[in-house]
């Protein structure tokens, strides 16, 4: 801490605002507050980051766009489309990307903006479930969290079906769809929300409201509670020496954190800004205006809803049938809202069933290490797998093409590939994880191979093993224990009344399921393996012989 | 001491780096920006100039290269399709686009430089077109391939049929209406071709070719013609005048720049869009919180 005294000035501004609002000593505790530092904990702020870079460059884009589905014929700049009927919508994009100064730039922007948005979601949320940074007492964020996932993916949607140009209408074609497949409602919920039929001249505005106001609005409601929750419960941290549950180590938030989360802010919009100069994206003047009439092959949804895409073009139609009449799409109906269901409760019910199978209702400041949770960090690698698997099936007919495969045979291998691949995936993590924590026994046990290759008098060649840093052996020794003893019996040998029943038994199943195969670092003692002791010292060369 | 080790210490020195930086990108960005010379650059055809046509050479080239596939006859064999009726345009669009004469019968033949000159094409299409029975004729009035140099004794010879080719091809571009070439590309076309004339993935392990390289006479051929999996498009269902249009949407579309950008992702869109972003941008970021990490003080 510096010891020089403010300047007079600025003490005076400080005692005016303090004497008012008493804010010395809440802001002495806040900036002072310790965050834990690893990069994976900045993973989020990309987030923070880009979500406001696209609030700014969607309120410069709000100045010039006109949503509305009137007719007008173009006459601006463009000479291309001159003297071609499109809507109003379509025209004033055109005009920000070539009447506006820095138009094109910010539009570019905020496209690619939201592509790093929902991209930097994901890792984020990667990241706190393989660490299972989402376990009690975070459930509420991780909620919200998703919440935010969801709503990130339906907003980046609605905005891509505005400027109405050819690729949005598309989407706009495929989301009434969906919502036609639903049964009963569908129709009515489409006519709803389309006031009559397809393509209407209500859409564009209504999507307009939902992306520019409602969305965002409550997409920061989300991000506020998520940032207090996380302020108040503080930061997760990795374990390591003097890290506890009850004691955070790490970076002060003023002026060090602040520093460096600034600092990140700037790259993160340096990046942003350096794609959207230099590559381009959604090239809307290039697509041309959307008419009902018109359809493209190799066009796609943006990516973050490539996986829907997926699942509706590798679904098939055998479960498709009628009733009194009344076609119930299947084939469009399961991937299109089955897909998403699938993906948003799975996210949103898995800290609640791993506490229900584990029976942990501990608190968790500390963060797992990925592979000392195997079956949850398989879990995550099968999901991981399903996910880029459909995401890339969204892309078949490019890929067909690309690399020359029949689209047939792609479509197929996904099909199969659906099924298998997340069960590999599952089964090749969790080995891989039991393997890691071999190793970490090993190490834990009998050091780290130092690489020195030793003769003992016998002739024979060991090599020579170094104790790990009081920091490793700390890191080593957290590994929870191996198994949960869920379906013990009391001294009398009767089992808790919880295992009882059916749902005792298949809670007792997966509790076993789910921890059977981890090593167990029980009685384990730091350096005590007899590799250690082959030292070059004579009194070390009695300890060999005495093993 | 080195001129530059005396002086590169000098505290202008970083200003003069910069100065210098920044005109080589200025200087560096005004060759490579886009200008009207580069769109424009487009492979174009030749005028229509009335040659008389040798169809005992046209005789001789259907000997010599097609017949062993579509038989002496033009009847066809298991190899080729029978060749009754197919016309002159189907002859003209299969050999100027290089398709044929093919290499393998069993696969779908890609775009490649055509084997015979414009005349021997024009012969071979009179001989098929009066043997085999007659079928739509070569659209004279949209231009096909541009003159070659090496089919011209002298530079002053060719540069004078080059500019005539080039005259007659903007007339044909200038003359069409690009909204309803639009509706009719888009209605009709894009399904298969993709909205940027890219070409795209078919059923049966088929694809449906880009249309980049292709003429205005070729792109015409094809629709009056439907080679392949391609349906015909004959002058009552798409006029003369509708098909000219139509050609012009495609044209100028490929001759406008890629305004968004250098990297124009070869138009692709949104799957290569989202692979730059999760390459690129994601790495870049995701390297940098790395980096801000590891160089931060441990206790600070």
């Amino acid at each position: 801490m510096s010891t020089t005294p403010a300047p007079k000035a600025l003490r005076g501004l400080g005692n005016y605002i303090d004497d008012r609002f008493h804010l010395a000593k809440t802001g002495e505790k806040n900036l002072r507050k310790v965050f834990p530092n690893h990069w994976s904990f900045m993973l989020g702020e990309i987030a923070l980051y880009s979500f406001i870079i696209l609030l700014v460059t969607g309120v410069f884009l709000t100045l010039w766009f006109n949503p509305s589905m009137g007719h007008v014929v173009y006459d601006g700049s463009y000479e291309r489309l001159r003297g071609v009927g499109m809507s109003e919508a379509y025209a004033s994009t055109l005009h920000i990307t070539f009447d506006v100064r820095g138009g094109l730039f910010i539009r570019q922007v905020h496209h690619w903006a939201a592509l790093i948005f929902v991209a930097s979601l994901v890792i984020h949320m990667l990241r706190v479930f393989f660490t299972g940074a989402f376990r009690k007492p975070r459930e509420i964020n991780w909620l919200i969290g998703v919440a935010i996932f969801t709503l990130a993916i339906v907003e980046g949607l609605f905005g891509y079906s505005l400027p109405d140009d050819l690729p949005s209408g598309m989407g706009v074609r495929i989301f009434q769809g969906v919502l036609l497949a639903i049964p009963v409602i569908g129709t009515y919920l489409m006519m709803f929300m389309f006031g009559g039929e397809f393509p209407g001249e209500a859409i564009i505005p209504r999507l307009y409201t939902l992306h520019i106001l409602v969305i965002p609005g409550i997409l920061l409601a989300l991000i506020v509670a998520h940032f207090m929750i996380l302020w108040h419960q503080k930061h997760t941290q990795y374990p390591g020496t003097g890290r506890t549950e009850k004691k955070v180590v790490g970076t002060p938030m003023y002026p060090a954190f602040a520093v460096k989360a600034g600092g990140f802010f700037f790259f993160t919009f340096a990046v942003i800004a350096g794609l959207a100069a230099f590559v381009q994206i959604n090239p809307i003047h290039l697509f041309g205006p959307f008419t009902p009439t018109s359809i493209t092959s190799g066009l796609q949804p943006d990516w973050y809803m490539g996986f829907l895409e997926g699942a509706l073009r590798i679904f098939p139609n055998w479960f498709d049938f009628t009733i009194a009449g009344y076609a119930v799409p299947m084939g469009v109906l399961l991937p299109g809202l089955g897909g998403m269901g699938l993906l948003f409760g799975g996210l949103a019910a898995w800290p609640f069933i791993e506490a229900w199978i584990t029976g942990d209702k501990r608190h968790h400041n500390v963060a797992d290490r990925p592979r000392n949770a195997p079956t949850r960090t398989g879990i995550g690698a099968a999901g991981v797998t399903a996910y880029g698997l459909i995401w890339l099936a969204g892309s078949n007919d490019i890929l067909s093409e690309t690399f020359s495969i029949s689209l047939y045979a792609t479509t197929w291998f996904f099909r199969i590939a659906i099924i298998l691949g997340p069960i590999i995936a599952f089964i090749v993590t969790k080995r891989i994880c039991l393997g890691l924590q071999r190793r970490d026994r090993e190490i834990l046990e009998h050091g780290y191979e130092s690489g020195t290759i030793q003769q003992l008098p016998s002739g024979e060649f060991i090599e020579v093993h170094k104790e790990s840093s009081p920091d490793t052996v700390h890191v080593l020794q957290s590994k929870p224990p191996a198994r949960i003893d869920i379906d013990s019996t009391d001294e009398n040998g009767v089992e808790p009344p919880s295992g009882r029943g059916a749902k005792g038994r298949l809670r007792a199943r997966l509790a076993h399921w789910y921890t059977k195969d981890n090593v167990s670092f029980e009685g384990v003692r730091p350096h005590s393996g007899h590799h250690l002791h082959h030292g070059a010292t004579a009194s070390e060369e009695e300890s060999v012989k005495a093993h | 001491m080195k001129w530059i080790t005396a002086r590169r210490r000098h505290p202008l020195a970083g200003y003069v780096v910069v100065i210098i930086a920044l005109a080589f990108f200025g200087v560096g960005y005004a060759f490579v920006a886009p200008n009207a010379d580069r769109a424009q650059a487009q492979t174009v055809a030749a005028g229509s100039e009335e040659a008389p046509v040798d169809i005992s050479n046209g005789k001789q080239i259907f000997v010599q290269s097609c017949a062993s596939c579509h038989g002496l006859d033009g009847k066809g064999t298991e190899n080729g399709p029978d060749l009754t009726g197919v016309g002159a345009a189907a002859v003209d669009f299969q050999v100027s686009t290089g398709r044929m004469p093919s290499m393998n019968p069993d696969v779908q033949m890609p775009r490649r430089d055509p084997v015979y000159t414009e005349q021997e094409i024009l012969d071979l299409a009179a001989y098929v077109d009066q043997e085999f029975g007659g079928g739509p004729a070569i659209p004279e009035q949209a231009p096909g391939l541009a003159p070659q140099r090496s089919d011209f004794e002298d530079e002053s010879e060719y540069k004078a049929a080059k500019e005539q080719y080039e005259a007659a091809y903007e007339q044909y571009i200038a003359g069409g209406d690009t909204e309803a070439g639009m509706k009719l590309y888009m209605t009709n076309c894009a399904h298969c071709h993709s909205w940027s004339g890219a070409g795209g993935a078919l059923t049966d392990g088929r694809w449906a070719p880009e249309i980049h390289e292709a003429t205005p006479r070729e792109i015409y051929e094809a629709m009056i013609t439907g080679p392949g999996a391609m349906p015909v498009f004959n002058d009552t269902t798409i006029t003369e005048e509708e098909k000219q249009s139509l050609i012009k949407f495609v044209k100028d579309l490929q001759a406008e720049p890629d305004a968004g950008g250098v990297f124009s992702l070869d138009r692709i869109g949104q799957v290569a869009e989202g692979f730059i972003g999760w390459t690129v941008g994601m790495s870049l970021i995701v390297a940098c919180a790395i980096w801000i990490t590891a160089k931060q003080r441990a206790h600070d």
